[in-house]
Formats: C-alpha cells, structure tokens, sequence
C-alpha cells in the first residue's frame, strides 16, 4: 500500500490500529530529541501488548511504554533518560524479569538495520569484538573470519521490524518526509527502510509543490511510507530541532514520579491516559505556557 | 601557563588534566551528559591545542557554541559548525577507520585493566540486582581501536572494583597482550578521578597511580580502590590548573556550572 502515490493522511488512531499485540516496533529518538511521542501515547491509550521496541537510545516514550505494560522485550545500547537520570520504568521492569533487554554496540544496532533496510541476511561490524554485548544474542550477533583476511568480524542478523514510527518536520499527504537538517541521526536514516510498514507523524502538511520546491531537504520518498498523520508537537516532551526545544519541566517531573511505580501510574493517568488527543495532552502539561516553555533553545 | 590558580575545585582539575592529555592533531568526539571532557576539549581549543577539531555530540564538525548550552549531546551543541556528520555512513565510517581515534568514557564500574561496566550490577546478566542503562557508545568505542580516557567522579571501591560484574566495554581484558592477541589496537590511557590521575603499566597493563590531587594520599587512594593499584615510590602531585584556565572555564566555558552536575552521588564537593 505503501508504492501507491496517494492521499495516506489519517487519524493517530487510525494509524496506531496498524499496528498489532506482538510486533516489533522501531522507534526513533535520541535521550532528549526527536521522538514520535504522540503516537507513543496513543499506542499507550490503545493499550497495545507484546511489543518488541527496537531502538538505539531508548528515553522517556519507551519508559512510558514500558510503564504502561505494553513492551515484552527491547532491543537498543542505552535506556535512560539523558540528563535527567535512570529510566525507572525500564530499570524495575527489568530488575524484574517483566522485560528482556537485548542490549547492543550502536553500530551493531546499525548493522543489524542496515541489513534489514538492504534485504540481506546478515551485515558485518567490528564493533563489540572483546565485548561480552556479542555473547548476550547468538542468535543476532556471531564472530566469524574475513573469508578474504581471516580478520574477525561480527555478523549482525537483519532486522526487519514490524512498523517503524517516526516524527519529522512536515510531510506532504503523499508521505514525502522532510527533515532539517536532513537524516543525520541513524535512526531516521535507516529505521524506516528497514521496516515492512511506516508511520510518520509531523509537525505541518505541506503542498506536494512544497515537497518539489525543496527537494534536497526529503529523507524519505512516499513510496516507503504508509500512513503521514499531523501531530503539531508530536515530539513533546522532547525536542524537535530546530522547531522547539525539549520541555526541561516535564521531563524532571516525570523523572522524579517515576521513583515509584506508583508514581508513574500517576504521571500516566493524568498526561498519557487522560487526555484523550494532542490537544488535550498539551493542555494538560501547561497548554500556552508549556509551548512557551519550549520555544527557545538558547537559554 | 601563567600563574597557578589558588582557588581551584576538583571538577576544575580534573577538566585542566583532561584537556591537557589532547593536541592540536586530535579530532575529538563526545557522547551524552560528557560535561567534563567537552569542556576540557573546549578548553584545550582555546589554550594550547587552536587546531584541534571537536565533533559536537558526534554530529557538529568543529561546533563553537560558545558555552555549555545544555545535555552534550543536544543539538544546541552543533551552533556554528561546518557540516552536520551523518551518523550512519559518515561517523561510524570515521570511527571504523580511526580517522576518530579518540573517545572518553565512564561508567558504573571501573577494573585494573581498565574494562569498564555500564550495563548491570549482579552475577548474572539476564537477573540483573540492578539495570544500568547501558553500555551506549562504550562497547563500540572500546573495541574500535580507540586511545580511551576514563574519567570517573566516584572514585570509590564501588567504582573500582576488581572484576566488572558485565565486560561492556573492554579496557585491556585480563592484562598484559590479552587485548592485542585480539587484534584489538590503543585501549585505555589514562583514568582521571575526583582523587587522582592514573594510567597503566605497560607490561601487565595494570592500572597504576600517576599523580595525586592536592591534600590526597597515595594510601588514601589505595583504601578507596577495591583492587591493588601500582605505587611507585614518588608520586607526585596532580598539577593544578593556572588562573587564566579557571577563569575561561567558569566565566566563558562552562558558566552554568553543567560539569558540577557530573558530582551528584560523589562524595566529593564541587
């Protein structure tokens, strides 16, 4: 459905109904940055189970996932939440044996994408070679020889996941997908090549001329994606450089909730299960004074 | 130099030691909340290293933010660059080549071959006692042939402790060739800590004090290190930073106070 050149402008619910209990789902972000936490939220609200999160930095949308019951496993090399500390969510679950954490080198990560976005069975990485990480997953990742140098290297199995969730600039209703700067984090760049179904939710919906005006700036044609759904702020908490800024006062406060597992239900109930839609979210965390907190990056 | 500062805190020496192990040849590179060696690269560029090249938040080619806007890795960081480095051909392609052949690293975890931990603190793995984050950027640097500096605000015997509990990020594995039997080239350089300077002895490459900070002993270090650390028998003191270092540090590079964040959980006050 995806190769059609067509309107694919939906509902988050609507898009969210694409994906299904049991998937692996990968998931852009950075600590602070650029992640497609509106969905994540509906994905929460839809009460999705068994999901597989692939990641590099898992952040604040995966610990809320995991708060909410919805990840069985997650792959990525980091979960925390960047300068506001531990995961907590992630951190008890695991502490629990509630999820299993796959845990990679970064460019084994990529190589395991990149294989996944190529078609092919496997890629190599030297990266993690003398590391335990290599020995966590030999179903994923395996030492083998240079058939040329004899030189080890470490096989990456190909990951193919499910749906990938991405939040960008703007879009067209075709789903051509600009970025600014252009893919520059991996995530974006390869994530959704490597996946069987994309969903992309953006800031603003341009004019296809838009789109044919500005073609340097697209980071993926509309033939690789399934569903374009406009989410002004999509990525609050985080940032959207060089939109907006991430929101210091929400993330220190769920930081601080989430000590408890008590207090993430909290934190859930009253920001990700309340309020039905984006708008209802940005009211709840500050409405006006929440997108002013957000405006600037330089202070 | 110039005149050396009389009013210096640790977080500070410990940035000037930093910085002062980097030349005008270096390129540089910082992962996240790496307060500390992003002012230290910041400052080596304005004192005795102009030409070095730092690569902000492994994206910014040669960034001038000018201070320590926020997180390390935020694209605030990037202002003023020359190019945005994309991650997955350009950064990791670098990398592999070792056209970035440098990387500083912390963790949870520190032994006396400089393997370092970030991962989980238990005897297994699957049912950790705790979940750290994870080894991040650690278990590729580590074993991409990088020139590693450790640096570590807890210099305590729950830091550096005689085994990791998780080898994420290999320093010289257990010892002496272990890690060039592996084809594994540079490893760990030296270890900076809120007490001392450290590095390894070339042979066993077991971690051995290089310099003490100001009002430390050797034996404190020692009582504070959970494995036998090599003392030679002259240790000399840690060179404290000059008047004009501390100043650029607190009035134009760090004026936030970001690298004290670093100090949260150490029983050192900055």
């Amino acid at each position: 459905m995806a190769a059609r050149k067509e309107n694919k402008v939906i509902s988050a619910a609507q898009a969210v109904a694409m994906i299904r209990d049991g998937d692996t789902i990968a998931i852009q972000g950075m600590g602070t940055q650029m992640s497609p936490l509106a969905l994540v939220r509906e994905i929460i609200r839809a009460g999705k189970r068994d999901l597989k999160a692939a990641m590099v930095v898992g952040g604040i949308g995966l610990d809320w996932l995991i708060a909410a019951g919805c990840v069985s496993k997650v792959m990525a090399i980091i979960v925390n939440l960047d300068e506001f500390g531990m995961a907590n969510a992630f951190r008890r679950a695991v502490e629990a044996g509630q999820v299993t954490m796959e845990e990679y080198t970064e460019h084994q990560m990529f190589t395991r994408f990149s294989a996944g976005a190529y078609g092919l069975p496997f890629m190599v990485t030297q990266s993690g070679l003398g590391s335990a990480v290599v020995d966590l997953h030999p179903d994923t990742t395996k030492v083998i020889e240079c058939p040329f140098t004899g030189q080890k290297v470490i096989a990456c199995r190909a990951l193919v996941p499910d749906v990938c969730i991405l939040h960008a600039h703007r879009a067209d209703a075709l789903g051509n997908v600009q970025f600014f700067p252009k893919p520059i984090w991996g995530d974006v760049d390869v994530f959704p090549r490597a996946s069987n179904k994309v969903i992309v939710t953006v800031e603003e919906i341009v004019d296809t001329e838009e789109i044919r005006r500005t073609p340097e700036r697209t980071g993926l044609p509309y033939f690789k994606v399934d569903a374009v759904v406009h989410v002004p702020y999509g990525a609050h908490p985080c940032s959207l450089f060089p939109n907006y800024n991430f929101d210091r006062c929400v993330m220190e406060h769920y930081a601080a909730e989430s000590r408890t597992q008590e207090g993430a239900k909290v934190f859930l109930e009253k920001y990700v299960l309340g309020p039905k839609n984006q708008a209802e979210y940005l009211q709840a965390v500050g409405g006006a004074e929440a997108l002013l907190r957000i405006k600037s990056f330089w202070s | 130099m110039g005149k050396v500062s009389q009013d210096y805190t640790i977080d500070e020496l410990m940035v000037v030691t930093l910085a002062h192990a980097f030349t005008d040849d270096d390129i540089m590179l910082n992962g996240t909340v790496s307060y500390i060696p992003v002012s230290a690269f910041m400052l080596a560029r304005e004192t005795h290293a102009p030409k070095m090249t730092w690569v902000a938040g492994a994206v910014g080619v040669d960034a001038d933010p000018g201070y320590i806007i926020g997180n390390t890795l935020d694209p605030t960081m990037w202002k003023n660059c020359v190019m945005y480095l994309p991650q997955l051909g350009d950064m990791w392609g670098y990398v592999h080549r070792n056209t970035l052949e440098i990387f500083c690293i912390r963790g949870a975890q520190i032994d006396q071959y400089g393997n370092v931990n970030n991962s989980i603190i238990g005897k297994d793995y699957h049912k950790p006692k705790v979940r750290l984050p994870g080894s991040a950027g650690m278990g590729d640097m580590c074993t991409l042939h990088k020139r590693i500096y450790i640096w570590s605000t807890t210099h305590n015997p729950r830091t550096f402790v005689e085994k990791v509990d998780f080898l994420a990020a290999p320093g010289y594995l257990s010892g002496g060739d272990a890690r060039a039997k592996l084809g594994l080239r540079n490893g760990p350089e030296i270890v900076v800590t809120d007490l001392c300077v450290m590095d390894f002895e070339p042979t066993s490459k077991r971690m051995r004090l290089k310099s003490v900070h100001h009002g430390v002993t050797p034996k404190e270090v020692q009582q504070e290190t959970g494995f036998e650390l090599l003392i030679p028998a002259d240790v000399p003191e840690t060179p404290g930073p000059s008047v004009e270092e501390v100043e650029l540090l607190r009035k134009k590079i760090d004026p936030k106070n970001m690298r004290k964040l670093e100090f949260r959980g150490s029983k050192t006050k900055v």
